[in-house]
């Protein structure tokens, strides 16, 4: 060990010469010579409006230095009109800081305004808000309204989509094939959504400095990555755990991690190939075998609806967060037929959680336990996104929820499609069925119609 | 049969949460709405009209702040950087330096330097790159009397070509038009000075746009051979500063700095005549105006005759249009004065008057002034002649 110890030293050392190296190439070009050098043509100063909110005889703008030198803030206005205004903290905003700018205006309610901020230079920066409304102060009032908001969007809908349960429980398996693809129709029309929900708030919130549509493809595929080796995790974790508490003689623990993993690996196989796996590697009986397969059946479905209620409570975050922030951004009136939209919308979410374990065979009562939970798990992030949204916006927050939310929703797509293909090739026929083919395009279609209506 | 309780219970469960979550949000939705449309109250009730009343400045009061208080309209600047100092512009006539010809006749040299390199404070906190006569905008007043020879040196230190251009009578050769005046070049123009009135001179260059707008121009003023009566004479150029070169003024004033006299309001004396010579250089706007607050004023157009106009309260110019105002105010007290364009007033197109009662402290001003109120009041006879014997 000890002749180890100074090769494993070196290579460290080793990785710090480029850096080092690169570090004397950036102190150059920062240096007088450098700049001489390179420095051609005139930068221009840059700032974003990143959120207007109207408050009591007062207009706040809260701007940020999204160009690549120090900016002094010189003027404020409203409508192209200077007004008196401060700016905290300092008129001075270094690179990529935030400032408030406080103007106060007894603005109308319902009225377009255009704020502007002018630089020391001259340029005007501009942001349109459609219609001031009142910024919602975060008192109780307010978050109680939030919170039947969201228990309206979200978790009303949820539940209401989620006693489709007995019918799909009693439909044949080529209607099941229809619903399954149905479901997956819908996640991929809400993933789509999210995404394009994105592209809407990168495009008018956020500055271009951050390029919201990369950071938005990179956690869309993170989140997409991490949620399906979690859902793996997760099935693995609960079969090992299911087959310890039985406590064969003959399944050694460490065959039954095996078995895990070879349960990990076959989740696009059939089942004939897993038992001919698990048979392989493990030295354990019959019997193991036919238990391993009662909880493949059983755990593989409730993982998907599990993983979809998660997926669809991040989505149904995001989705809280943009209601909040319309609201906070006076974007959007309160009305009846929005919430009438949002209900039909997200009412299909709950058939999308019923629907891979409406099939699966065990006590009614732990089911129903099981379907509120996930009905919760999927519809209560609705109520914490319409408050983080509502009181404390952030452009940058939003993108990055609602990618998260995408990526959990793709994730749920490929574990629900792979289940359908599953599910053709153990029925009648294995190629893919007109079923699939109607109950995606169906999928879709409900939540493009229902969409028309927020 | 459990199943089915269960299931009917979550039935009732889901029905109920909706009816009680249906009367909540109602009675929140009716508190939002209230509270939306009281919003209109709300304003008068947190800022009683008292507290908005009091400033001299159209915008709202900022109260406390941590930050920095950015307020073009009554924040008063250190002027080092500015591109001109309103003070000292409003009445500074430049009358060259006098030497009589031969023949008699009065000779007024003047030096005017162009200049299209400086970068100077526009507006508070605002910088701009101002071309310039003699390193202010507007240049300097130059004025002379009828008849006199008015001598300009032309300098141009810039690194366009310019030109000096006086509207006027004189010869085409010192027209500034088609002799353009390189960099580092010289030209002296030479011309009699007539008729008499009120002129602009400006740089003549093309793009004629560009040049003007940046802040090549100043005021010439030709006096009658028989003096105008004594006043307290000033001189105000409307201008204003594309600062974002977007075709559309950022900046709107009168002599050079946005809303100067809403925090230095200019002295003058009660029953004092006034006379101003205004001359709008405004780019871009089609039409400039000049209202005047709680008074009439006699106008001259162009300035080429002694009788006025008319007696008004305000007056509309084009672009290079000029006259002269002549008021004096009643009552003592502070009174504005700004573009009837409000929207160029409130982007720092307006102005104050301080009229001071002075009176009672001064003995020999009555009898001072009796002989020019006189002829004042010739000149009103034909504006309205009510109106001077008030002012008597």
């Amino acid at each position: 060990m000890g002749g180890n110890h100074p090769t494993k030293k070196t290579p460290l050392i080793l990785a710090f010469v480029p850096l080092v190296v690169l570090a004397g190439m950036i102190i150059f070009l920062l240096s007088p010579y450098g700049q001489s050098l390179i420095n051609t043509g005139i930068p221009l100063p840059q700032v974003t409006i990143e959120k207007v909110e109207f408050h009591d005889n007062q207009i706040l703008a809260y701007i940020r230095n999204t160009g690549p030198l120090e900016i002094v803030v010189s003027q404020a206005d409203v409508n192209d009109r200077i007004q008196s205004a401060a700016i905290e903290p300092d008129s001075k905003i270094p690179r990529l800081a935030e400032a408030k700018v406080m103007i106060p205006f007894p603005w109308i309610p319902g009225t377009p305004y255009e704020i502007g901020i002018t630089t020391s230079d001259g340029t005007r920066f501009s942001k349109s808000v459609e219609a001031a409304a009142l910024a919602p102060s975060p008192d109780a009032n307010q978050a109680l309204l939030f919170t039947s908001l969201g228990v309206y969007v979200g978790v009303i809908p949820v539940m209401i989509g989620l006693m489709w349960y007995p019918y799909i429980r009693r439909i044949s398996i080529g209607k099941y094939s229809f619903f399954l693809s149905l479901t997956a129709g819908l996640l991929v029309f809400l993933g789509i959504d999210a995404l394009l929900e994105v592209n809407e708030i990168v495009n008018q919130n956020l500055a271009a400095v951050f390029n919201g549509q990369a950071l938005s493809i990179v956690v869309t595929i993170s989140s997409f990555i991490v949620l399906l080796y979690t859902s793996e995790r997760l099935t693995q974790r609960a079969i090992e755990k299911a087959v310890l508490n039985k406590n064969h003689s003959s399944a050694s623990s460490s065959s039954i991690e095996e078995l895990g993993k070879s349960e990990k690996s076959s989740t696009e196989r059939q089942e004939g190939e897993i038992y001919n796996k698990s048979a392989k590697v493990s030295s354990s009986t019959q019997e193991v075998q036919i238990q391993l397969q009662r909880y493949q059946q059983l755990l593989k479905p409730l993982t998907i609806s599990m993983m979809i209620a998660i997926g669809i409570g991040l989505h149904n975050f995001g989705e809280g967060l943009a209601i909040g922030a319309a609201m906070l951004l006076g974007e959007v009136a309160l009305s009846t037929f929005l919430i009438v939209g949002f209900t039909l919308h997200n009412t299909t979410e709950g058939l999308a959680i019923v629907a891979p374990i409406a099939k699966i065979e065990r006590s009614r009562r732990m089911m129903i336990r099981r379907l509120v939970t996930m009905g919760l798990i999927a519809g209560v992030p609705t109520i914490a996104g319409t408050w983080i949204g509502g009181f404390l916006y952030s452009p940058m927050a939003a993108v990055i929820f609602l990618s998260v939310g995408a990526g959990a929703i793709f994730q749920v797509v490929y574990s629900l499609v792979s289940w359908i293909s599953h599910h053709q090739k153990s029925g009648p026929s294995s190629s893919l069925s007109g079923h699939v083919i109607a109950g995606f395009i169906t999928g879709l279609l409900i939540m493009y119609l229902t969409g028309l209506l927020v | 049969m459990t199943r089915h309780l269960l299931l009917i219970c979550l039935l009732v469960f889901t029905g109920a949460s909706i009816i009680v979550i249906g009367v909540i949000s109602g009675v929140y939705k009716d508190f939002i709405l209230n509270s939306l449309s009281d919003n209109g109250t709300v304003i008068s009730r947190t800022n009683s009209p008292d507290s908005l009343v009091g400033g001299h400045v159209p915008g709202y009061p900022i109260s406390d702040t941590s930050g920095t208080i950015i307020d073009p309209i009554d924040q008063v600047v250190d002027s080092r950087d500015s591109v001109v100092d309103p003070e000292k512009y409003l009445r500074e006539f430049n009358y060259g330096r006098v030497s009589t010809l031969p023949n008699g006749s009065t000779l007024r040299e003047f030096t005017l330097v162009a200049s299209d390199q400086l970068v100077k404070e526009v507006s508070p906190g605002v910088s701009y790159n101002v071309w310039t006569f003699n390193g202010t905008v507007p240049g300097p007043t130059i004025r002379a009397t009828e008849g006199d020879i008015v001598r300009i040196n032309f300098i141009n230190n810039g690194s366009l070509p310019h030109s000096l251009h006086t509207h006027g009578i004189h010869p085409a050769e010192m027209d500034g038009v088609f002799e353009m005046i390189s960099p580092g070049g010289k030209f002296t123009y030479e011309f009699v000075a007539e008729p008499f009135g009120v002129f602009p001179y400006h740089c003549h260059m093309t793009p004629l746009e560009e040049h003007i707008a940046h802040g090549l121009y100043g005021v010439y003023i030709v006096d009658p051979k028989t003096p105008r009566p004594p006043a307290d004479e000033m001189v105000m150029v409307m201008n204003g500063y594309d600062t974002d070169f977007d075709t559309e003024n950022n900046f709107y004033t009168v002599n050079g700095i946005p809303y100067y006299y809403m925090h230095h309001p200019i002295q003058i004396e009660k029953d004092k005549p006034v006379r101003i010579y205004l001359v709008n250089m405004l780019e871009f706007d089609p039409l400039n105006n000049f209202h005047l607050h709680a008074n009439m004023f006699n106008y001259y157009p162009s300035g080429t005759s002694l009788q006025p106009d008319e007696l008004t309260d305000i007056v509309g110019l084009n672009q290079a249009e000029r006259g002269i105002m002549e008021f004096q105010y009643k009552f003592p007290g502070k009174y504005m004065f700004h573009a009837h364009k409000t929207e160029f007033a409130e982007k720092g197109w307006m102005g104050t008057f301080f009229v001071n009662d002075k009176n009672t402290t001064r003995n020999s001003s009555p009898t001072d002034n009796s002989s020019f109120y006189d002829t004042l009041n010739n000149s009103f006879v034909t504006g309205n002649p009510e109106t001077s014997g008030a002012r008597m």
